[in-house]
């Protein structure tokens, strides 16, 4: 979703009040859908980033959405169904939010959500290690009049850290109900369900803003009609929310608008600060005062391996090493023992010994030669795009996401950032920027959603263009590393320099030539913690299924294609045709054609063909190392050409694909030159 | 130094000696760059300095500033020295004020009208908010007032950012200045706050409470913290 669109989305929903009609949302299940069904409540869960909304989620609906330790995980909202003694209702899963003045696009989605929704029951997710920074977002669901619902998340750690929280106390405090959980272990689950369902009721919370109050009511006074209350869109125009500027010109007329300009600058001159400070400031006061009587720390010892883990993942100099050690670490893992161990069982043994054999005598039997050809010919759909997704690319893409969420949930990834943040600023990005990256290593569909994260658009779209550039995904990369085990280490260096250098000169480049600053680095930073075994193992199943989903259907398409070119003969003139850049500029053979063909629809099948080629001998070292180079910058796979699509639009698109493939293309010519040139061996 | 602003002050007592500081001032930049061991200059010499006004040499002569040898060598008398000293450093801390906290590229001529117009006391809580600064931001040492000499052992500063803070330590937030300002705020860090620095390199990294945050330099250079004494 573009942020235009959000923009009307908040923009809607207030307008939708104002003609009387009440929010309905975009969601399917609107409430009051009618035809007899009774309607649909809807809950959001709603909290501070990283305080385990996901999981808590999970639980509810039974669906899994991804769960990971670091903020920003879920920057798109997921939502589901779930019963509840008898009664139905809609649960929708946010992005995190420290604030619910929006500074990035995840935290907008969830602020819209409240804004043009308006949930029955907001169930606020908090980490009970943080109750000052967790009631700061319950006095803003307050002042917008949801009904809400506490949960303290993650008491065990709080229990660790010798914090007490007294939560009948607090609820009586605030006025509504107060539940504590600790989600992994499914602990206050039943209290969390019970009190869903007797229901929320608004905090009974007044934050008395001094100085500001006066303001606040000139303010509300000239607002337009809207579903939540007039005094917290007075807050949240004091405080300078861009994101209200269409609602408001929409509503408002010159004058009317000149007036709330007036107020905003006079209450500043008052205040003496910037309006949106001093109202976080009064909030947080408030919030330290109410934690301050239901809250008692008792320092305790930490468990030594975190503490040790803590320090040594960022520190100044041995955080390298450790960095290298992860890296040997997930070569080993994904290179050695999913691209060499499972994808000789897989290809050599089941389909090379079993299965293709096996079809290859069914079709014989059944004696069409077309379906024959079709199903086990040469471009067959078991022979190639079944043995090319299953057996080379499962396995390696099942080893990455073991690995990978491994490393997502035990923390390290925000860490890197401490480490990289240098690296990036060459690139015009902050150390937040690694997050997607290293998501893009994953899936760079997933990666280009991730870069929501990332405050201003400068940002997002460097990232994106890097990510189509120069980030194999997993199963491209576990491709490439089988492919690089094969050559030396002189191979790999020279294949790791490429991409680094690359992926650093485009940043270079791009951060001057696009207007802007870039923004600065502010990543919060989630403790270490040991991954649960049970998310690794769910985590990496939903990513397999996804992965089959996604990636089998294009394998079959995209053999379809190379099968109906081969019949039609043009498979042939195609090869002739691009002879001069294949095998003149790059000095691959004419057959590595289709390599890049199948590449157009996604990178890793490219890859997966080459793979092929370099294991049946008809690749040289240098030809190997040309073409992987070469399919590493290629263009970003058909999904992830569609995301960009939808998040940065088609013109953006096309451009970066237009820089992309000449680049691309150059590049590995320009390698294939200089490795013959200084004869390098490899 | 600024002749035209002192061509537009009302009150002829308050100029004469605001000219008075200001060439005590140049005199002082004079035998800073001779070197310490030049405490004196001979007339010719400053007739071709900025000094080159022989009208305020006469002045500051019989008020007693300075002394003038028979061989023609100038130098300043005790009273002259102190005051002298006392006007740099102003200027001094003023300079480091405008750069440093309000981050101001043109401050010169400001400077050279705040010299003029703080008391001791002011100019003493300046220094002390500074971190008693050793030097000004054209590098020249600042002369060290009673207030610095209290701490000779230890320079402590009251407030500094948290770029010259220590690692490891407790601080607690005295105020902000970085575009970063509301992030900081929606995770609890507000002036007021109690933080720990937990360490520098490669990025900053920040405890407040019990979240934990990283920063790069920038953002740490605008954050401004007192010791906290447990």
């Amino acid at each position: 979703m573009q942020v235009e669109d959000r923009e009307k989305m908040a923009f809607n929903g207030l307008l939708k009040a104002k003609a009387g009609e009440g929010a309905k949302g975009s969601g399917e299940g609107a409430k009051g859908s009618g035809e007899g069904q009774q309607p649909l409540k809807r809950i959001a869960l709603v909290g501070n980033p990283n305080v385990g909304k996901s999981v808590i989620f999970g639980l509810l609906t039974g669906k899994y959405a991804t769960v990971s330790n670091y903020p920003g995980t879920t920057v798109e909202v997921t939502q589901s169904n779930m019963t509840l003694g008898g009664k139905r209702y809609l649960v929708v899963d946010t992005p995190g939010v420290n604030n619910l003045l929006p500074m990035s696009e995840d935290e907008q989605v969830t602020r819209d959500i409240l804004l043009a929704q308006r949930p029955d029951i907001t169930v606020q997710v908090g980490d009970a290690k943080n109750l000052r920074r967790t009631l700061s977002i319950t006095i803003q669901l307050a002042e917008m009049g949801l009904p809400a619902v506490l949960d303290l998340n993650m008491e065990d750690e709080a229990m660790d850290s010798g914090i007490r929280i007294e939560k009948e106390a607090l609820s009586r405090a605030l006025g509504i109900q107060v539940v504590g959980t600790v989600a992994p272990q499914r602990k206050g689950l039943k209290e969390l369900s019970a009190a869903i369902a007797r229901g929320g009721s608004v905090p009974a919370l007044h934050v008395d803003y001094g100085k500001a109050e006066e303001y606040i009511g000139k303010v509300a006074s000239f607002l337009p009609p809207a579903n939540i209350s007039a005094r917290s869109i007075a807050l949240m125009v004091l405080s300078g929310d861009k994101s209200l500027a269409p609602w408001l010109k929409a509503n408002l007329d010159d004058a009317g608008l000149e007036n709330i300009e007036a107020l905003r600058y006079e209450c500043s001159v008052r205040l003496g600060t910037p309006a949106s400070l001093y109202i976080n400031e009064m909030r947080l006061k408030k919030a330290g005062e109410i934690a301050a009587a239901v809250f008692s720390k008792v320092p305790q010892r930490e468990n030594a391996l975190i503490a040790f883990l803590s320090k040594a993942t960022i520190h100044p100099v041995w955080g390298f090493p450790f960095l290298l050690v992860v890296l040997a670490g997930l070569y080993e893992f994904v290179g050695v023992l999913g691209a060499g161990v499972f994808v000789n069982f897989l290809e050599r043994v089941i389909f090379g010994e079993y299965l293709n054999p096996m079809f290859a005598k069914v079709f014989e039997l059944i004696h069409i030669p077309f379906l024959a050809e079709l199903f086990v010919g040469r471009y067959g759909i078991i022979t190639m795009a079944l043995t090319y997704s299953i057996a080379i690319v499962l396995p390696i893409t099942t080893t990455f996401f073991i690995a990978f969420s491994i490393l997502e949930d035990s923390g390290y990834l925000p860490r890197l950032a401490i480490m990289t943040n240098k690296f990036f600023n060459m690139m015009g990005l902050s150390g937040k920027a690694v997050l997607p990256m290293v998501l893009g290593l994953g899936c760079g569909t997933m990666a280009v959603m991730t870069t929501r994260i990332l405050e201003g658009k400068r940002d997002r779209l460097i990232a994106i263009f890097l990510l189509s550039l120069a980030i194999p995904c997993s199963a491209q990369l576990g491709v490439i590393l089988g492919m690089l085990g094969s050559l030396s280490m002189t191979a790999m260096a020279i294949w790791l320099i490429c991409v680094l250098g690359v992926l650093l000169l485009a940043g270079w480049l791009a951060a001057r030539v696009l207007p802007g600053k870039r923004s600065e680095f502010f990543l919060e930073i989630p403790p270490i913690r040991k991954p649960s075994l049970q998310n690794v193992a769910l985590k990496t199943l939903n990513r397999a299924v996804w992965y089959l989903k996604e990636a089998v259907p294009l394998f079959i398409l995209g053999t379809l294609v190379l099968f109906t070119l081969d019949k039609l003969n043009m498979l042939t003139l195609i090869e002739k045709a691009a002879s001069p850049v294949v095998v003149g500029f790059l000095g691959l053979p004419p057959k590595a054609t289709e390599a890049f063909i199948i590449g157009f629809l996604r990178r890793d099948y490219g890859a997966a063909g080459l793979f092929a080629m370099s294991r049946q001998g008809l690749l040289t070292h240098v030809q190997s190392l040309v073409s992987i180079v070469t399919i590493t910058l290629f263009l970003p796979c058909l999904a992830s050409f569609f995301i960009i699509i939808k998040e940065k639009g088609m013109r953006v698109a096309l451009a970066m694909l237009a820089i992309i493939t000449p680049f691309a293309l150059a590049f590995g010519g320009f390698l294939n030159w200089a490795l013959r040139y200084f004869n390098v061996p490899v | 130094m600024d002749k035209d602003l002192l061509k537009t002050r009302a009150a002829p007592e308050t100029e004469k000696r605001q000219f008075e500081d200001e060439a005590l001032e140049s005199l002082w930049e004079l035998f800073e760059k001779e070197g310490p061991s030049a405490e004196n200059v001979s007339l010719e010499e400053l007739k071709n300095s900025s000094l080159g006004n022989i009208s305020a040499l006469e002045g500051m002569h019989r008020d007693g500033l300075i002394e003038i040898s028979p061989g023609g060598r100038v130098k300043f008398t005790e009273a002259g020295r102190l005051r002298a000293r006392d006007i740099t450093r102003r200027h001094r801390l003023a300079e480091r004020l405008f750069a440093d906290i309000l981050a101001l590229n043109e401050y010169e001529e400001d400077a050279c009208r705040f010299e003029h117009a703080i008391s001791p006391e002011v100019e003493e809580a300046i220094c002390t908010f500074l971190g008693h600064p050793p030097t000004c931001p054209h590098n020249r040492p600042i002369p060290r007032g009673k207030c610095c000499k209290l701490y000779t052992k230890k320079v402590t500063p009251l407030v500094a950012s948290l770029a010259d803070s220590q690692v490891g330590e407790d601080y607690k937030v005295v105020f902000l200045r970085t575009p970063m300002i509301d992030r900081l705020a929606s995770i609890g860090l507000v002036a007021g706050s109690m933080i720990r620095l937990v360490q520098k390199r490669p990025s900053y990294v920040i405890k407040v409470d019990e979240t934990t945050i990283a920063v790069e330099e920038e953002v740490a250079k605008g954050v401004f913290v007192k010791k906290h004494e447990s």
